[in-house]
């Protein structure tokens, strides 16, 4: 019973994005079943669009910038917590947090408005500024718990053997950390690919792939949005994918070694 | 164990600890306060102070697209006196309602299902890539399968089963909300498993053994134990189904505009900052009041007894 609730709640799931990318390779325009054939007119048609070129460069820009940003101040996060306790601890914590409490739309606005009073004019540069915002919660979060379990003693032991504060991290606590902090990167990289709610108050003339998806939406319904969707789709699931197997791959072998260990 | 950064903390003087004005500090929290000043920065200059601005601004008075410094109550009163400011809100509060009821009962016995009855994560990962498939991208899925020259409209037409199509489908509070649900889910799942996954089964297995019904064990132990979950589960998916803006504007009909529409078309067309920052704050406050109310609820009907089960 249990069982098959599971099976018809992913069926939910994942109906509506099978449906889209099935119209996506429809060879006519209609949204009606029964299908009339498979045609690839619709990626060509995107493909060959600069709007989308500019938007795919835009976005990518955006996701790099934002990812470098939020994976240095994230890593600086991911260490302060390490080495905080009680109160102060969960005040840190919480503040990392806070960002994503408050939906998307009031950071967009309160973006504008402080953008506006210091003068910064709206460009790609805000737009990583906003999204960074909004990916860096995600990135604490999902180093915060796995971090946890890493032992401090480690880079004390390379203090005491005379290592610089910068060395014992560069050749201790980074060759510990790295897989888990590149999963999470990879985890901002999607997310800043995604986002909208924030971009759309905080860039200038500038659109993202959403953004360009959005507008489409707006001015009439055609397959090649269909096409686009599948598109971000394909690009966000792969990178999830990675971030994903990046992480687990780490566990497998940490969890490997320990029991060779325990032998 | 690094015996000269713990043997030597900055020692103040015994008067002072005694007082408890401050606390010994070795080198070891000192540098967490180093490593925590980047992101501290970061986080104070673009989330706190534009926070604390986008407060200040709704009591300034506006220009087109801008701003002049004012200590007025008129950007609330404007909002609090028009009636469109309460339609919007109720159908935000009627979006945000169901979609947090409707997504938490629907991903409650999958959460189970995955704490109690599997012992792979696998459920829960495929649920959880779902997520990440763009909100707008689902956004649009809905669109196409509900729309006038949708899906289910088309298909049905085409075999003949109706000759006008069904226009409840889509740009309705239905397509609305079965949209919001659908973005939803996956992220109330992960919520409910990691609330399901602190109540070990013997709790469950030991109350079944006393005699317990499964409604019973339901209303006296789970929820009463993941209340925690439950209600962040609620709240998360309340506040952003009644503050979005994007899922009404492109699925919802004519009376689809709530108040994050409102105030989004305060920043993008209007013009009127200081109003939409008032509004912003208002919705903020009515959040605070759902919470509030929620807890109380469940508060009264016994259901979130604090912390003494899990001590």
């Amino acid at each position: 019973m249990i069982r098959l609730f599971t099976y018809v709640y992913m069926l939910f799931l994942y109906a509506p994005i099978a449906i889209i990318t099935l119209f996506s390779f429809h060879s006519s325009a209609s949204l009606s079943f029964p299908f009339e054939g498979f045609s690839t007119q619709w990626y060509e048609a995107l493909f060959s669009s600069s709007d989308f070129m500019t938007a795919l460069t835009n976005s990518a820009i955006v996701a790099a910038g934002s990812t470098v940003l939020t994976t240095l101040l994230g890593t600086f996060s991911a260490l302060a917590l390490m080495r905080m306790k009680g109160r102060v601890k969960s005040v840190f914590a919480f503040m990392n947090f806070a960002p994503i409490a408050l939906p998307g739309l009031f950071l967009g606005i309160a973006l504008v408005i402080f953008f506006s009073l210091i003068g910064l004019p709206r460009s790609l540069l805000t737009v990583v500024i906003g999204h960074t915002l909004f990916t860096f919660p995600f990135f604490v979060e999902s180093v915060r718990s796995r971090l946890e379990y890493f032992d401090l003693s480690f880079e004390e032991a390379a203090r005491d053997l005379g290592a610089t504060p910068l060395k014992a991290f560069w050749l201790v606590t980074l060759p510990i950390i790295g897989p888990t902090i590149a999963g999470a990167a990879i985890l901002a990289v999607a997310l800043s690919m995604d986002e909208f709610l924030i971009t759309v108050f905080v860039t200038g003339s500038d659109t993202t792939l959403p953004l360009m998806i959005l507008s489409m939406m707006r001015r009439a319904v055609s397959p090649t949005i269909n096409a686009a969707s599948v598109f971000m789709l394909v690009v966000t699931i792969a990178i999830i994918v990675i971030a994903g197997l990046v992480m687990t791959l780490r566990r497998r072998r940490l969890e490997l070694e320990r029991a060779e260990t325990a032998e | 164990m690094n015996v000269v950064n713990n043997s030597e903390p900055i020692l103040l003087d015994e008067r002072d600890s005694q007082a408890g004005k401050h606390v010994k500090i070795d080198k070891k929290t000192l540098s967490g306060y180093l490593l925590a000043s980047p992101p501290l920065f970061f986080l104070v200059v673009f989330f706190l102070i534009p926070s604390v601005l986008l407060l200040v601004a709704s009591f300034w008075t506006a220009k087109t697209f801008s701003m002049e410094p004012a200590a007025t109550l008129a950007n609330y009163a404007k909002a609090l006196g028009a009636s469109g400011f309460y339609d919007s809100l109720w159908i935000a509060l009627q979006n945000g309602f169901w979609t947090a009821v409707l997504s938490t009962l629907i991903s409650a016995p999958v959460a189970y299902y995955i704490v109690y009855r599997t012992r792979s994560n696998a459920v829960l990962y495929l649920a959880l890539i779902s997520w990440f498939s763009s909100y707008l991208v689902r956004v649009y899925a809905w669109r196409s399968i509900l729309g006038t020259n949708g899906v289910i409209n088309s298909t049905l037409l085409h075999l003949g089963l109706i000759d006008q199509p069904l226009d409840w489908l889509v740009f309705s509070k239905f397509s609305v909300v079965l949209t919001l649900v659908h973005i939803m889910l996956p992220f109330t799942l992960l919520l409910l498993v990691s609330g399901l996954r602190d109540i070990k089964k013997d709790y469950l297995e030991a109350a079944a053994d006393l005699g317990a019904s499964g409604a019973t064990i339901l209303w006296r132990v789970i929820i009463p134990m993941a209340h925690k979950s439950i209600v962040s589960s609620f709240m998360f998916t309340f506040v952003l189904a009644a503050s979005d803006y994007v899922t009404p504007q492109l699925l919802g009909g004519r009376d689809a505009m709530t108040t994050g529409l409102v105030i989004a078309n305060q920043f993008r067309s209007v013009g009127n900052w200081p109003l939409g920052a008032a509004m912003a704050y208002l919705l903020l406050i009515v959040f605070m009041l759902v919470y509030a109310l929620l807890l109380g609820v469940l508060r009264a009907a016994n259901l979130a007894p604090g912390k003494r089960y899990h001590d």
